[in-house]
């Protein structure tokens, strides 16, 4: 249900056919049927053109590297646009996965009008081109920085030590060379992988690891300024890092952020912010801890402001007790508001997801686990990664104020957790016990032991009973024997859990291709090494036949997700008669969907424009209250009644117009007067 | 009848001529006056004109209106490119209502290029310098605030519309010129019942009534009425997005801080600043001009960025101190500590992705408007922000009354208000408060102008000697660099190391005959200690401190010449070669 079929499937032999003829190394390895960044904007035309007008398709930004970032607009144009979903695929280049997600969503929005007759879509598949095509690129590398140059090692060159391939296999994977000052050291049982030795258990390490390739420029290092580029997925203004080779010179350096962010702020009707990429927040809710958040009940006042507001700074105040000190002290007609107070004093910015939104997000959360559950998903996953610093899904959700929501679509399943049933017996028990007490034990029993103790598999429960049995050994001297054996293997020492999955994953799903064995080469300044490691992009992405069944298994959550939208109407609108023409006017607003109108975060940073309720009818006169009342705020679910008095001259109607870009307009009518 | 026909149009055209040559702005610019948008390009256009070979006139980007900010760029080509020169920019008028900023910034270019070839100083600095000066950067706001009614204080953001007041409608409710004169000013209604009473001292300033005493005003604001029917007035004028705040280093949103814009660089003139700027990274010294107060201010911004390098505090106290002799009564000021905290403003963005030293110079002290036979009153600024005690006000508007001739203040004048009846309209008009009367102006421009001069004076000025060639054993030579800068500025700052904002300077030495055995920076010469470069000893990374040097030892194998470089982004490139034989 994606690009036209045929056509992917003749443009996928002809490359698969072209590729052997011309044995361009990295077939074994790249996963051909990922669709490349002219195929996703080959791609994008074709939904568009079979969308019946439905899609708009619009140049959003060029890259660096010269590929065109494409926009799908989804839904119906008019004067007044519907609330929209903002939708960004890849921002960090590096999933192509999630730009097979973006894509099919649009697909699948645009073969059903229902889905965008009342929301409007704005979905950008492929966000990072020039790091996303690296993965159709020999050799092949994980990356995700954009095309424009940059001096990673401030030395006088840029860009002069990248990669190298040196065992020509079309990927780039790692080396390890045995060296004095070596870290590493074999996983015992996975010696295909490499951990830290560990000191304090008496290890030393064997090996130093370095990505695969020469010192190009003969500055001692290896690799450390290859091509390249800003993350596009780090050059965003919240929490951005200044001064880190990835992010960029500045929030929105790269074009591919700027005319993001300002795409989005050109349209004050986004409700909702969707990314696929690094981040699942469906599965773990963005996450809190950071410090530096103000709290306006505790607010400390600087000492030097202090002195010159003559305010005692040794006790704290609430943001309300100091906005009422300081709207004296303005000039008259000047109203003090909260961004005043927290500008002047250097408060500084939220950096913790508010309480209030977490409760939905948990909420959501636990819907979403339910609904994996109800498909037949009962295998645990590995976790997402956390969001980061700069990314699109942290500013979307401090700046632009709206709720944001992310898929990363695979992750690898954690292996079964073990029995671990402990065995009860240690080996001071062992040595006062006699030989009868010993075979009493059971062989299941020393089973359990003999594998918690981390003994040799030579040593079965079977031949060490017999053991003590025939009297070749008393348990005391099995204990003493025991104790001499290597301490068992600690969690560290088992390897990291990630990697066992991965590179099991590898041997059973990707024929072993996910892993290059370690092959020794000839360096030229190394000397002797060994090239092998994880083939890049087989921890983050599935083989192409498991995305079908990925996509139509996650991507429709993301039509329930947006059913909670928050949605404002009139509930009702009476005029009550006072007398001599006076009336008051009660409306009931009501907020029909699920999620909050705005967000706390949106509600603190004011960004999201309120719902206006106006009230219009001829020969009307306000006594209270006033044409145009605007509405901040009103959480899921929630009413609120809004009143004014009125004086009509004569019988008529009046009518009542709720707008909001964000959360839908209504209007009513009733009559007065008369 | 033709006679006086004749006549009549020749004393008409003799009107137009002499009106044009009134306005006429022409080399050497003057300064006893304020200059409209307009006439700054048409000052910056004579410039260019009159001194071709110095002066380079560009467009920088255009505003949010489509007006065209400009640059004159100053060089003498014969000394070199501008890249290969230590840069100093000076700006101004970044708030719209700040305009003696423009004034300061053409009166540095007309000093300059005017005195060029005839002072000695004047002639090195340029020489060995390059100047760009962008005197207006709010051009919209400067446009505004000379052609509409305005505040001394009104007009000082960017021509982008935001909700202020957040009902839906954007700019709806600016300040009103009831009157029509041209300014924005005060409104006072008579009420018994009001919390005011005229001054018995001064009849145009009113003071709050003691417990017991009759009332007589009421305070109603800024002159202006509720355009938008909702209650408030004047909450909502143009922006408020403030220039000053919509910078790419360490900006926050507006919720933090007020005016900054929905994303960094979202004015469209203040980011083809940037890019301008970004594509200059020879710039070492920055200026930009405001009003008012009589501050040079130095960073950090905000106090969570921590004190800067102790190298920079020693340059910043170095200029500082000799800038407060220049302009007498100036204050050189930490920014953040003496004035309040600033997210994304533009010295913040020069000092750590340009790589600058920068000063705020916020000018003019309306404390120079006396009355008791002293130049300058010392005010208490945290009087300035409460809104001022009424003995300074007395004395200022004696000060308006024998030395402006009553040109600075608006007598109380009776006006009937849409909504409130009988009221009276008063204050302190535009052109006050925060910028000199025009008498005042000469001497601000040049004592600010000189500063610049001065910093410009302080520039890092490098030379590369080889100087020591020793023939060793073996076929080998041992050479010793020294890079040697005279002035008070590094070639590179304390912070640029810091961040590693970009390579530092770079020496390579280089011959076809010969190779770079080894090479190492002498950290230490009493004893000597060289530190060797373990790779690529042929080439060395340094950066060379005010008033120090740098020196480098290498050993070389073979013969012929040998040739040393030194690039620096800032200082600009020197070289040398030595024979081997």
């Amino acid at each position: 249900m994606r690009i036209k079929e045929s056509v992917k499937q003749g443009l996928t032999y002809l490359s698969v056919t072209l590729a052997l003829i011309l044995l361009l190394p990295g077939t074994a390895y790249a996963q051909q049927n990922y669709s490349n960044p002219a195929q996703v904007n080959k791609g994008i035309d074709q939904i568009s053109q079979k969308s019946g007008g439905l899609i708009q398709v619009r140049k959003l930004a060029v890259s660096p590297g010269g590929t065109d970032i494409l926009l799908m607009e989804i839904g119906k144009k008019g004067d007044v646009p519907n609330p929209a979903v903002l939708v960004v695929g890849n921002l960090s280049g590096i999933s192509p996965v999630t730009t097979e997600a973006a894509l099919s969503l649009a697909e699948r929005i645009a073969s059903d009008p229902k889905l965008c007759s009342e929301i409007s879509w704005y979905v950008i598949p492929m966000g990072n081109p020039d790091a996303y095509s690296r993965y159709f690129t020999a050799p092949l590398y994980m990356d995700p920085g954009n095309f424009s140059p940059y001096n990673d090692d401030m030395d006088d060159r840029t860009d002069e030590d990248g990669f190298n391939d040196l065992d020509g296999n079309g990927i780039i994977t790692s080396m390890r060379v045995k060296s004095p000052d070596g870290i590493w050291v074999p996983v015992a049982s996975e010696p295909r992988l490499m951990r830290r030795a560990d000191a304090s258990k008496g290890e030393k390490g064997i090996y130093k690891i370095y990505t695969e390739g020469i010192d190009d420029d003969g500055d001692g290092q290896y690799n450390e300024d290859g091509a390249g580029g800003t993350d596009v997925n780090a050059n965003f203004p919240h929490l951005f890092k200044y001064f880190d080779p990835k992010s960029g010179l500045f929030p929105g350096s790269a074009t591919e952020a700027r005319e993001l962010i300002k795409y989005a702020f050109d349209h004050p009707e986004i409700a909702m912010a969707f990314s696929f990429g690094q981040t699942n927040f469906l599965l773990v809710p963005p996450k809190g801890g950071r410090k530096g958040s103000v709290d306006f009940d505790n607010i400390t006042i600087p000492e030097e402001v202090g002195k010159a507001m003559g305010i005692d700074v040794s006790r704290t105040y609430t943001m309300q007790e100091i906005m009422e000190f300081v709207q004296p002290m303005l000039p008259p007609g000047m109203t003090i508001d909260e961004g005043m107070i927290a500008s002047y004093l250097g408060l500084g910015a939220v950096v913790n997801p508010m309480q209030e939104d977490l409760v939905f997000y948990n909420r959501i959360s636990s819907e979403y686990k339910d609904y994996l559950k109800s498909k037949g998903v009962t295998v645990e996953r590995f976790d997402p990664e956390d969001a980061k610093e700069g990314s699109f899904e942290m500013w979307a959700y401090y700046h632009l104020g709206v709720p944001v929501f992310s898929m990363d679509i695979w992750a690898l399943n954690k292996p079964e957790a073990e029995k671990k049933e402990s065995s009860g017996i240690t080996l001071e028990a062992i040595e006062r016990m006699t030989k009868d007490e010993f075979a009493g034990l059971g062989e299941e029993k020393v089973s359990a032991f003999l594998k918690e103790r981390g003994a040799p598999p030579q040593y079965t429960a079977k031949m060490v009973i017999g053991l003590i049995n025939s009297g070749q050994a008393t348990p005391a001297q099995m204990a003493s024997m025991m104790k001499q054996m290597p301490a068992p293997p600690s969690d560290e020492q088992k390897g990291d859990p990630r990697e066992l999955a991965q590179i099991a994953f590898s041997d059973a799903r990707m024929e072993g291709k996910g892993f290059v064995n370690w092959m020794p080469y000839d360096h030229p300044t190394l000397g002797e090494v060994e090239i092998g490691g994880f083939a890049p992009f087989s921890g983050n992405t599935p083989p192409y036949n498991m995305v079908d069944s990925l996509l139509d298994l996650h991507l429709p959550f993301v039509f329930e997700l947006v059913k909670k939208l928050p949605k404002l109407q009139i509930a009702d609108a009476k005029a009550i008669e006072k007398g001599s023409g006076v009336y008051q006017i009660e409306v009931w607003i009501e907020n029909k969907g699920y999620l909050p109108f705005p967000t706390a975060m949106g509600k603190r940073n004011k960004i999201p424009a309120p719902a206006v309720i106006t009230l219009e009818g001829s020969g009307i006169e306000f006594l209270s209250g006033i044409k145009r009342t605007p509405l901040h705020d009103l959480a899921g679910n929630k009413s609120l009644k809004l009143t004014w008095l009125v004086k009509a001259g004569r019988k008529g109607t009046l009518t009542i117009s709720l707008m909001s870009k964000q959360a839908g307009s209504d209007s009513k009518q009733i009559n007065i007067g008369g | 009848m033709k006679k006086i026909f004749i006549s009549l149009m020749l004393s008409l055209a003799i009107t137009i001529i002499s009106d044009l040559y009134a306005q006429e702005i022409k080399v050497p610019l003057r300064f006893d006056h304020y200059y409209t948008y307009e006439q700054v390009v048409e000052a910056l256009k004579v410039l260019n004109k009159a001194y071709p070979s110095l002066t380079t006139l560009e467009e920088v980007g255009r505003s949010e209106e489509n007006r065209i900010i400009y640059a004159l760029t100053i060089n003498n080509p014969k000394t070199g490119d501008p890249l290969s020169k230590p840069g100093i920019y000076a700006d101004g008028n970044i708030h719209g209502n700040e305009i003696q900023a423009g004034e300061v910034c053409l009166y540095l270019a007309n000093r300059l290029l005017t005195n060029y070839g005839k002072l000695d100083d004047i002639t090195q600095v340029v020489d060995r310098n390059v100047f760009y000066i962008i005197p207006v950067v709010n051009v919209d706001g400067r446009v505004h605030f000379f052609n509409d009614a305005n505040t001394p204080s009104t007009n000082r953001g960017l021509r982008i519309p935001v909700d202020d007041d957040r009902d839906g409608l954007f700019d709806e409710d600016p300040p009103d010129d009831l009157d029509g004169d041209g300014n924005i000013t005060s409104m006072r209604k008579r009420d018994p019942h009001g919390r005011l009473k005229t001054d018995p001292e001064e009849p145009r300033l009113m003071i709050p009534v003691k417990p017991g005493d009759q009332g007589e005003w009421i305070n109603l604001g800024q002159e202006g009425f509720d355009n938008d029917g909702d209650g408030l007035v004047n909450e909502d004028a143009e922006g408020y997005v403030d220039g000053n705040r919509n910078w790419g280093y360490n900006w926050a949103p507006p919720y933090v801080q007020n005016g900054s814009g929905l994303y960094p660089f979202s004015g469209t003139g203040i980011r083809a600043i940037a890019e301008w700027m970004l594509k200059r990274p020879n710039i070492i010294m920055v200026f930009a001009f405001h009003n008012s107060g009589g501050m040079y201010l130095r960073g950090p911004s905000v106090k969570a960025a921590g004190e800067l390098p102790a190298g920079d505090i020693a340059v910043y106290d170095h200029l500082g101190k000799n800038i407060e002799k220049i302009v007498p009564g100036y204050k050189y000021l930490i920014s953040w500590k003496d004035l309040y905290a600033t997210y994304g403003d533009f010295t913040d963005f020069t000092n750590n992705l340009i790589g600058s030293y920068s000063f705020v110079g916020e000018l003019y002290q309306v404390g120079t408007e006396t009355f008791d036979g002293t130049f300058i009153e010392q005010t208490d600024r945290s009087l300035v922000m409460a809104g001022g005690s009424n003995e300074r006000e007395r004395e200022r508007l004696k000060f308006n009354d024998h030395l402006a001739q009553g040109e600075l203040f608006k007598e109380w004048t009776p006006f009937k208000h849409p909504e409130y009846g009988d009221i009276e309209i008063g204050g302190w008009v535009k052109i006050s408060t925060r910028l000199p009367h025009p008498f005042m102006l000469q001497d601000l421009v040049h004592r600010n102008a000189s500063t610049v001069i001065y910093t410009a004076q302080n520039t890092p000025d490098v030379s590369l000697e080889i100087y020591e060639v020793t023939r060793l054993e073996g076929g080998l030579y041992r050479i010793r660099v020294r890079l040697h800068n005279r002035n008070a500025m590094p070639s590179v700052t304390y912070m640029t190391v810091k961040n590693k904002l970009y390579p530092l300077d770079i020496v390579t030495v280089k011959g076809s005959g010969a190779k770079v055995v080894s090479g190492g920076k002498l950290v230490s010469q009493y004893p000597e200690k060289i530190e060797y470069k373990e790779f690529k000893p042929e080439v060395q990374f340094c950066q060379v401190p005010g008033s120090g040097k740098v020196e480098f030892q290498f050993l070389i194998s073979g013969k012929g010449s040998l040739e040393v470089n030194y690039e620096s982004k800032k200082a600009g490139k020197r070289r040398s070669e030595v024979i081997l034989k």
